[in-house]
């Protein structure tokens, strides 16, 4: 696996699209504390840029 | 407005959630057929339609009626693709329609000036027709009433997709991932991803894009432009990727695994690679059930030429009532003709591309695309007002 595709394979483990990490990436899932921190992350920047929302772009109204 | 409310993970997404969790499977099929009902009920009466809005889940108990005497072969398939286009006509396109006919909405005898679209109908329409033309062709099984509306009132993709197959969801219905722990959280991470996407890029990029008329195009110094117009191709790749984010994620909550919808389209290096990683679920039934009917690739090259606008020209009518949108579909549809054109002429070598020649045909790929945007968010005399400026000046 090339460092690309490595990339792509763990942003979409962070991001909760892939079950498993890609070789060599120490965080799993049972990793509670990184989880914690990072759905604390998530959440306060939804806060923070919430309330400028506009509708999604796709959705018909 | 409905996956970034409270209402829609407080209300419906959690309860439901769990309550279709511990159903027995006779009773799974009924969960999610009420909760989408109420979630349909809820959302069109609160920000769409009002009680006219509302009314329109009667679309979806008349389709599941219909589709019972879908039969191989039989011509009650083609009678429900034809009822379910018109209702897409009537609600999306009637307007536009009349309007070519009569320019002057005052004098338009059929303009309907209260339109309102029903919750999802560009989306739930691709699923009735998908599910009509493969009982025709004796591709998926019949199912229970209540299984099929639960396929179609399933709600985290009932207003814009992923697109189901029902022969897809069917067995994830009947045996629903029994694994809480990793289905809930990667469902919340996926949904928080989806919810950063939408309010820290694409709402943000708003800033940027809402420049994109025609008094401020006027006004621009002239490489704005181009910035402006590719932030709204960022935009819109968060905007909807978040979209599907939240949507995929809130039916691992349910325990049913649905379509990818993405999958790092603005990295790909050609237009035909574009199309397969971006919206994948739209494309993925444009060609079921366009492109392969019209004799898909194996024809003669002027009639692939013409498959791939005609398939083209569809997903632009779809995206919007609108001229602008024919345009977008049929640059697209243009630039995959080319492309087809070019391989024609020059194959690709054995062995993979040098890096430039990849690194050349991204950057190509990736302006094409975005240039291609100015007819998705302007009209067309704005589109064009655009590049006048941006080119001449």
């Amino acid at each position: 696996m090339n460092i690309l595709e490595w990339l792509k394979h763990a942003f979409e483990y962070v991001g909760g699209a892939q079950d498993e990490p890609p070789a060599g990436f120490l965080i799993g899932l049972g990793h509670w504390w990184f989880w914690a921190v990072w759905w604390a992350a998530m959440a306060l920047a939804i806060y923070v840029f919430s309330g400028q929302s506009s509708k999604f772009i796709y959705i018909d109204f | 407005m409905i996956f970034n409310s409270w209402d829609y993970y407080l209300l419906f997404l959690i309860p439901s959630a769990i309550l279709c969790r511990l159903a027995s499977p006779e009773r799974r099929p009924w969960v999610i057929f009420l909760s989408g009902g109420l979630f349909f009920t809820y959302f069109s009466y609160t920000q769409l339609g009002g009680v006219a809005g509302a009314a329109c889940l009667a679309i979806f108990l008349w389709e599941s009626l219909v589709s019972r005497f879908y039969k191989p072969s039989s011509w009650v398939c083609w009678f429900g693709v034809t009822q379910t286009v018109l209702f897409l006509v009537l609600f999306k396109y009637r307007n536009f329609l009349t309007g070519i006919v009569w320019r002057d909405a005052a004098h338009n005898p059929l303009y309907w000036r209260n339109a309102f679209l029903p919750l999802g109908i560009s989306f739930f329409t691709f699923e009735f027709v998908h599910y009509a033309v493969d009982r025709y062709k004796n591709r998926t099984e019949e199912g229970s009433v209540t299984e099929y509306l639960a396929f179609i009132l399933f709600f985290p993709t009932m207003v814009a997709g992923p697109i189901k197959r029902y022969q897809d969801f069917l067995p994830k219905l009947r045996s629903i991932s029994r694994e809480w722990v990793i289905d809930w959280q990667r469902g919340f991470t996926r949904i928080l991803t989806g919810l950063v996407k939408k309010f820290a890029v694409a709402d943000v990029l708003t800033a940027y894009t809402n420049h994109l008329n025609a008094t401020d195009i006027g006004r621009a110094y002239r490489p704005i432009l181009l910035l402006w117009l590719f932030a709204y191709g960022i935009k819109i790749y968060a905007d909807f990727s978040a979209y599907s984010d939240i949507a995929i994620g809130s039916a691992r909550l349910f325990g049913i695994r649905v379509p990818e919808n993405f999958d790092w389209p603005y990295l790909r290096a050609n237009i035909t690679d574009f199309w397969r990683h971006w919206h994948m679920s739209l494309t993925n039934w444009l060609i079921d059930y366009i492109y392969i009917p019209l004799g898909g690739s194996r024809r003669a090259s002027g009639q692939v030429y013409a498959n791939i606008l005609v398939t083209f020209l569809v997903s632009g009518i779809w995206h919007g009532a609108g001229v602008n949108f024919i345009v977008w579909g049929l640059l697209h549809g243009v630039m995959l003709v080319v492309r087809r054109m070019w391989r024609r002429i020059r194959p690709l070598p054995p062995g993979p591309p040098p890096v430039w020649s990849q690194l050349g045909s991204w950057f190509l790929t990736y302006v094409g695309v975005s240039l291609a945007w100015a007819f998705f968010c302007m009209d067309v005399h704005t589109a064009l007002y655009f590049f006048r400026r941006l080119l001449l000046g």
